[in-house]
């Protein structure tokens, strides 16, 4: 193929010479360049005949080499049309057996993906999501969530804008949650109860590269609703999940990406904003800041994730929610978690299969620092080590499995320990 | 002989780039050649299938899936511009995103 192109190079430029040789291009001034011009005309006539005669199209791959190679020259940009992108899905079905307890099955997660282009620039994506695989009027059995819906418009490399139902671009796991992408059965416990992924509400935003391995998202979210907030789970039930939600005051949110070292990645993301619309006098300001890591070593991988919530005026928010419910939530002013997790393929890699084993170190606190007259619960200041193995019969399956210690610095409470196993896929 | 030297002087010279896809990004996602180079793109996936398309180049093949090799594809950069590329195979939350650019310089 190489020579072929060389030829039709070299002949382009014999014919340049040649005529140049033949002085046709001798004239001086404007009537050189309009000879010129001629001359790339002819010379483009040309090489579309020889292209034609080797039966190729410019702009069109001449050839599919195995490997998948293929060739193509630039051409005048071509309007593309609007084209329905195929649907992509994954699934998550898990088994998990909590310690002096019985095992339950559960389908955990079918999420299918719809993406549609309306145009080079303008572009559609949607994430919808059965969870539990049994959807009721009440959340209690299963949930159906419209998780992604936005539309994008393309600008430039740089700046991008985008609108929907977004998710937050917060943390390691919530943009990045198919289920072959991490390991463990269930997502890491810092990514539950510290950063509440899956976390996605309505919002506007920019996005784009900077270049130099630098991506950046910044968007205007729906804010937290503080009426969600809990000792155990810190913002999580404080979602508003695009329900109606409130656009008093948006939150702001984003997220910074290095990836210009190979093999390393590197993210910082914030959100800000307040949380107490349902209330009279009580406004309580959220702040999240979060960091995280993915660097590859030889057959090694390592990631880590800290991830930090501050809640403002969190013993006024106590004390409102008891005067409503008769119950004082206990939420903490903070909350701090963090995790750091090394695997190691350890099947040769020209097997067609990958096994990967993995211990993940966990600590994660939401009763980390207590408003004045407020006392921690012990039970849920917790770490966990999570061992186990992630089989990959092919890149886009991964079978798992995992033993999950989990410990509390409560005397009374005991946590309990347990044997997960799980299937997920991405298509 | 006059030919040979010709052809050999004519030969255009060729720069492969090695090119990471993963959920995200394209690792490098910005490339600068000078016009009349064959760009010689060899793209792996650390992940699941990605598309790569040039749509000014009438390019979009798949990328194979970790481990399963790499995607060879050759561009002519004869003119000078700025040509994007995109990832055209769904892969998740971030598709939209996954983007580069190869500049073309005179
Ligand atoms: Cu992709």
């Amino acid at each position: 193929m190489l020579t072929m192109v060389n030829m039709r190079w070299s002949l382009g430029y014999c014919i340049i010479l040649a005529s140049i040789l033949t002085g046709e291009a001798g004239a001086a001034g404007d009537d050189r360049e309009r000879r010129i011009e001629e001359l790339e005309r002819r010379v483009q006539q040309l090489e579309q005949q020889i292209q034609q005669l080797l039966g190729t199209k410019p702009g069109t791959k001449p050839e599919d080499k195995p490997g998948g190679k293929s060739e193509a020259y630039p051409t005048e940009a071509e309007r593309t049309p609007e084209m329905r992108l195929p649907v992509s899905g994954y699934m998550d079905f898990h088994f998990n057996k909590p310690r002096g307890e019985p095992g339950q099955l559960d389908f955990h997660r079918f999420v299918l993906l719809f993406g549609h282009s309306f145009s080079d620039r303008i572009k559609f994506w949607s994430e919808l999501e059965v969870e539990h695989a049994f959807v009721e009027g009440r959340e209690e059995k299963g949930e159906l969530e419209l998780e992604q819906a936005y539309l994008d418009f393309l600008v430039k490399p740089y700046f991008n804008l985008r609108g929907g139902m977004l998710l937050a671009p917060v943390g390691l796991i919530n943009e990045r949650h198919e289920p072959p992408s991490f390991h463990g059965v269930e997502r890491p416990f810092v990514d539950t109860v510290i950063l509440p992924s899956t976390w996605f509400d309505t919002g506007v935003g920019v996005f784009g590269d900077l270049g130099r391995g630098l991506v950046y998202k910044a968007y205007l979210m729906s804010p937290l609703d503080a009426t969600g907030f809990s000792a155990a789970e810190g913002l999580r039930e404080g979602r508003q999940k695009g329900f109606q939600s409130s656009w008093q005051n948006p939150a702001q949110t984003g997220r910074l990406e290095y990836h210009g070292i190979p093999r390393l990645a590197l993210g910082a993301s914030f959100w800000r904003g307040s949380t107490g619309f349902r209330f009279r006098g009580v406004n309580p300001r959220v702040k999240v800041f979060e960091i995280d890591g993915r660097y590859r070593l030889g057959r090694f991988d390592f990631r880590g994730e800290y991830a930090q919530v501050a809640i403002s005026k969190a013993g006024e928010l106590n004390l409102a929610l008891q005067r409503e419910t008769g119950v004082s939530p206990n939420v903490a002013e903070r909350l701090r978690g963090f995790y750091f997790e090394p695997a190691v393929r350890v099947l040769p890699r020209r097997f067609n299969r990958d096994l990967a084993l993995f211990a993940r170190y966990e600590n994660f606190d939401t009763q980390n620092r207590m408003p004045r007259g407020f006392l921690p619960l012990k039970q849920f200041d917790r770490s966990a080590w999570v061992v186990g193995a992630t089989y990959y019969p092919e890149p886009d399956v991964a079978v798992k499995f995992d033993y999950t210690f989990l410990r509390n610095a409560s005397s009374v409470v005991k946590a309990v320990n347990s044997l997960n196993f799980g299937i997920g896929w991405w298509f | 002989m006059l030919w040979l030297l010709l052809l050999l002087a004519a030969a255009p010279p060729t720069k492969v780039i090695h090119m990471t896809a993963e959920r995200f990004t394209f690792i490098p996602s910005q490339v600068k050649v000078k016009a009349g180079t064959v760009v010689e793109f060899r793209i792996h996936s650390e992940d699941t299938n990605h598309g790569f398309r040039i749509p000014a180049a009438g390019i979009n093949e798949v990328i194979p899936k970790r481990g399963k090799g790499e995607l060879k594809v050759v561009f002519h950069a004869d003119r000078p511009g700025r040509y994007e590329f995109e990832c055209s195979k769904p892969c998740g939350a971030g598709h939209n995103m996954m983007r580069g650019v190869l500049i073309v310089e005179e």
